[in-house]
């Protein structure tokens, strides 16, 4: 084995250091540079100007309350669902998978626009029934700091929840037993024992939360900036938007800020489950994670469930849908109802490009997706059974681009594809979104082979079986719902990613999110709506697709 | 001796499109394609249109302002600018013209088009980003309608302004530097606008694509906005407040690249986006505001209407104005 990992330490190193370093080269580059490209002369005027605004510190403030609260929220929810899911006899499985997914497949922007129109202290909807019901001060105002976390929160629940669910299932009821044989409750058994055992995939969800919100712009605009908060990202957004001559060397040198903190994290992450050991749950012995009876709790919890399924799943859905009917933004009502027509519909369905844009997202998200996690595969390997100072590198290099705010990084990527044939071509998409989101694929993965414990390999070596058989045969099929996490959290990123896409996307290249966003700014919400439920549609259908073949794997072992 | 060299060959380059104006169609039709790198949005029908005409492959890249400039020299620099015609707003342009990107051409199409629209014989203003307080008409009675923008102070508005954030939307921010320049000239009198504008807490979003929508849901009911909404989200209650004073918007322009892949499809193409019939296209199917002698879009009283372009604002300024306003806006 070592033979082996010696040989694929370096070789990782080059691939993914490769991918995400080059765009961040040209941002650092670019953040030196005295002209608005990434080859001026140098000068530090920029990171000057930069950290000496006295608006800075006051964003710093709001960022880090934005995003610790996000991250919080996102895990909490999905640590509470995932034991629902796995670990109880609660009813109605099914909503689960889908709780969990649907968030990820809406556009961002859409999500956040229909909680304003829920939620908005004029007119939102929920607010005028609770005035009607004479709660006047019960009102609630999404414009704020709060209703950015709650919001952004719910939208980074999936990432969470995918990191989360295939630790908790993979759990080794021996060490519940044990407490439980001991005197300890239910609750105590679940604070004392399941969560600290659990350490490695919170802390996960947590970092990939914190990195994620600190990129995210959709909440941050549509929300934030009404209420006049602003966090990194929107601050960015404004040293960019502020003058035709946007200055992205500029807004680099703020991301770098980003970058750090990102960083940071994972060196953080790293020390603190550096006894891997601790944490390992699948050794050879009687692996089989139990029920827990709820007996009175069943269905008080699960009607939690369906409200919070409600509120995440049905309400925005039923947004979308209802915005692609009306001509233009309506408060419901007969008026409403009376104007309803499939023609926003039939214009997306006869425009050439949105169709294009299906095809091609289509594409990147299973092509993207599957290359994505064979990568992402091996770089969990290293990091996780070789853990050396290369490895640790490896991950860190892992997060590069993943960390720097969206509207930045597409302008690195430019910069770099620029140099090499590949500029404007549907592989510089590809090899973008798998550089960038290359998280998604790993951190599934890595939470799940931190719990296979070496002696199921040193077993199998012992008997005779080869690195690639072992492989094969024992570490793979446990890994198989690492796998199907990680493939559909890229492939649905892959069909919704904006951020990228915007920047490298040419006549013949366009791709869904892009086309959505050239109706949002046009304010031609209804045709957006109805390419937001195509869009829908073809996660949804990634993602059964992903869990019919892991399923049929899981099984078969 | 030099000097009189560069003179005499910039002289040639100028004179040389006025002097060959028209633009050989077989030429044109021989390069089969003409690239177009715009910010304007929904110019898919003049695109069509073109197509249709000529049988030339017209090929449409949206870029939106902030990555205008980054896009273009980081193609240029790299020697990898495909695009052929460039439509931008006037600031832009001038800076892409002072990095050499732009080439001379004077169409004959913009015979009828005020002066000012072409002052270098390289950047042509088709249009003007006209900017206007939008309403909604269901749920503003017509007394209430503001008749000048210094209406929009009165604190019956309070809590009912939607607008782009003035601290960083160039176009928001020209237009109120446009405001004391053109409109409200007394220094004092402008500052006592913008305080009573800021104490009525209007709500800022990032640009002018978000403005309409929360005046159509009657979120709010009133924005600093642009009537092309009024065409292009009808039948929205939308309508624009015909106040007494001109209105104002930066002038949007189009020009050819100086390394144009297609240069015989590229002047085609401009000739034809400057005629009567595209810029009619442009009018009714968008809304915008154009210079084409008597085309006007499809709303009340629009042709009746002052609109004037405002004054190019460096990027320096823009930000100067951004800083002021911020603090003149703060909670």
């Amino acid at each position: 084995m070592q033979k082996t990992s010696t040989a694929l330490t370096p070789g990782l190193i080059a691939i993914v250091g490769f991918l995400t370093l080059c765009p961040v080269v040209m941002l650092i580059l670019g953040s030196f540079s005295g002209e608005l490209g990434a080859f001026g002369a140098f000068t530090l005027e920029k990171y000057v100007a930069a950290y000496t605004d006295p608006a800075f510190a006051e964003i710093l403030v709001s960022t880090v309350i934005f995003t610790l609260g996000s991250a919080l929220v996102a895990t909490g929810l999905a640590l509470f669902l995932a034991y629902l899911n796995t670990r109880t006899n609660i009813p109605g499985k099914f909503i689960f998978g889908v709780i969990s997914l649907i968030p990820m497949m809406v556009p961002h922007i859409l999500f956040a626009v229909s909680w304003v129109l829920l939620l908005n202290p004029s007119n939102g909807m929920i607010n005028l029934f609770l005035r009607q019901l004479g709660l006047e001060g019960a009102a609630l105002n999404i414009y704020s700091l709060t209703g950015m976390i709650l919001v952004e929160g719910l939208l980074d629940l999936p990432i969470a929840y995918l990191v989360v669910a295939p630790a908790m299932s993979a759990f080794d009821v021996a060490l519940e037993e044990s407490s439980r044989v001991c005197g300890a409750s239910n609750a105590r058994t679940l604070i004392r024992v399941t969560l600290p055992v659990l350490r490695p995939a919170i802390l996960a969800a947590l970092t990939l939360v914190i990195v994620r919100s600190l990129a995210s712009f959709a909440v941050p605009s549509v929300i934030g900036m009404p209420g006049r908060i602003y966090v990194l990202a929107t601050h960015i957004y404004s040293i960019v938007a502020t003058g035709y001559a946007a200055d992205y060397g500029m807004a680099a040198a703020v991301g770098m800020s980003a970058l750090a903190a990102s960083i940071t994290l994972i060196v953080l992450y790293r020390r603190l489950t550096r006894e891997g050991e601790k944490y390992v749950t699948i050794s050879s012995r009687g692996y089989r994670p139990s029920v827990i009876d709820l007996k009175g709790a069943r269905y008080p919890l699960f009607a939690v469930v369906v409200l919070i399924s409600f509120v995440l799943i049905v309400l925005p859905v039923l947004v979308l849908f209802y915005t692609s009917l009306v001509p233009y933004v309506m408060t419901p009502g007969a008026k409403a109802f009376a104007a309803m027509s499939w023609r926003h519909w039939a214009t997306v369905l006869k425009d050439p490009v949105s169709l294009l844009a299906l095809k091609n997202s289509l594409y990147l998200g299973i092509g993207g997706a599957t290359l994505g996690i064979v990568l992402s595969f091996f770089v969990a390997y290293v990091i996780v059974k070789v853990r050396s100072k290369a490895s640790g590198l490896l991950e860190s290099l892992s997060f590069l681009s993943f960390s720097f705010p969206g509207i930045v990084v597409g302008i690195g990527f430019m910069w770099f594809f620029v140099q090499t044939p590949l500029y404007s071509t549907i592989w510089a998409l590809l090899i973008g979104y798998i550089a960038t989101y290359l998280p998604y694929g790993l951190r599934p993965l890595t939470s799940a082979f931190v719990q296979i414990h070496g002696h199921l390999e040193e077993s199998s070596r012992v008997c005779g079986g080869g690195p690639l058989y072992t492989m094969r045969r024992i570490v793979l099929p446990l890994l198989v719902p690492g796998i199907a996490s990680g493939w559909i959290l890229m492939a649905t990123m892959f069909v919704r990613e904006l951020s990228l896409s915007v920047v490298l996307s040419r006549p013949g290249t366009e791709v869904l999110a892009v086309q959505i966003l050239r109706f949002a700014e046009d304010g031609l919400w209804g045709r957006l709506s109805a390419l937001g439920i195509l869009m829908i549609f073809i996660s949804t259908a990634l993602v059964v697709l992903a869990n019919g073949i892991a399923g049929r794997l899981s099984k078969k072992d | 001796m030099k000097k009189i060299a560069v003179l005499v060959a910039l002289l040639m380059l100028v004179a040389a499109p006025c002097a060959f104006a028209q633009v050989s169609v077989e030429k044109a039709k021989a390069e089969g394609k003409v690239s177009f790198y715009a910010n304007m949005t929904s110019v898919e029908p003049v695109m069509e249109a073109f197509q249709q005409k000529y049988g030339i492959k017209a090929e449409y890249t949206r870029l939106s302002t902030s990555k205008f400039i980054a896009t273009i020299l980081t193609e240029h620099a790299a020697g990898k600018l495909t695009a052929d015609v460039l439509q931008a707003p006037i600031p832009v342009m001038e800076l892409l013209k002072s990095k050499g990107v732009i080439a001379s051409y004077v169409s004959p199409a913009s015979a009828g088009y005020p002066k000012w629209a072409n002052k270098d014989g390289m950047i042509q203003s088709f249009g003007i980003e006209y900017v206007a307080l939008i309403y909604n008409k269901d749920l503003v009675r017509a007394a209430d309608v503001p008749r000048t923008y210094q209406d929009l102070t009165n604190p019956k508005w309070k809590g009912k302004i939607v607008m782009a954030d003035p601290a960083t939307h160039p176009t928001t921010i020209s237009w109120l530097v446009g405001l004391k320049e053109n409109v409200i000239k007394s220094d004092a009198e402008w500052r006592a606008f913008l305080k009573g504008l800021a104490a009525n807490s209007p709500m800022f979003v990032a640009s002018f694509g978000p403005t309409p929508a929360p005046i159509e849901t009657g979120e709010k009911l009133i924005g600093i906005s642009m009537p092309k909404y009024i065409v292009t989200k009808a039948p929205a209650p939308l309508d624009w407040a015909k106040v007494s004073q001109p209105m104002m918007g930066t002038p949007r322009a189009i020009g050819i690249t100086a390394k144009a892949p297609h240069p015989n499809a590229a002047r085609l193409f401009v000739d034809y986006w400057l005629s009567k019939d595209a810029m009619k296209i442009m009018a009714d199917q968008v809304g915008e505001y154009v210079l084409a002698p008597g085309v006007y879009p499809p709303i009340s009283a629009i042709d009746k209407a002052k609109v004037i372009p405002i004054r190019e604002l460096s990027d320096d300024e823009i930000r100067k104005w951004g800083a002021e306003f911020k603090k003149i806006f703060a909670k």
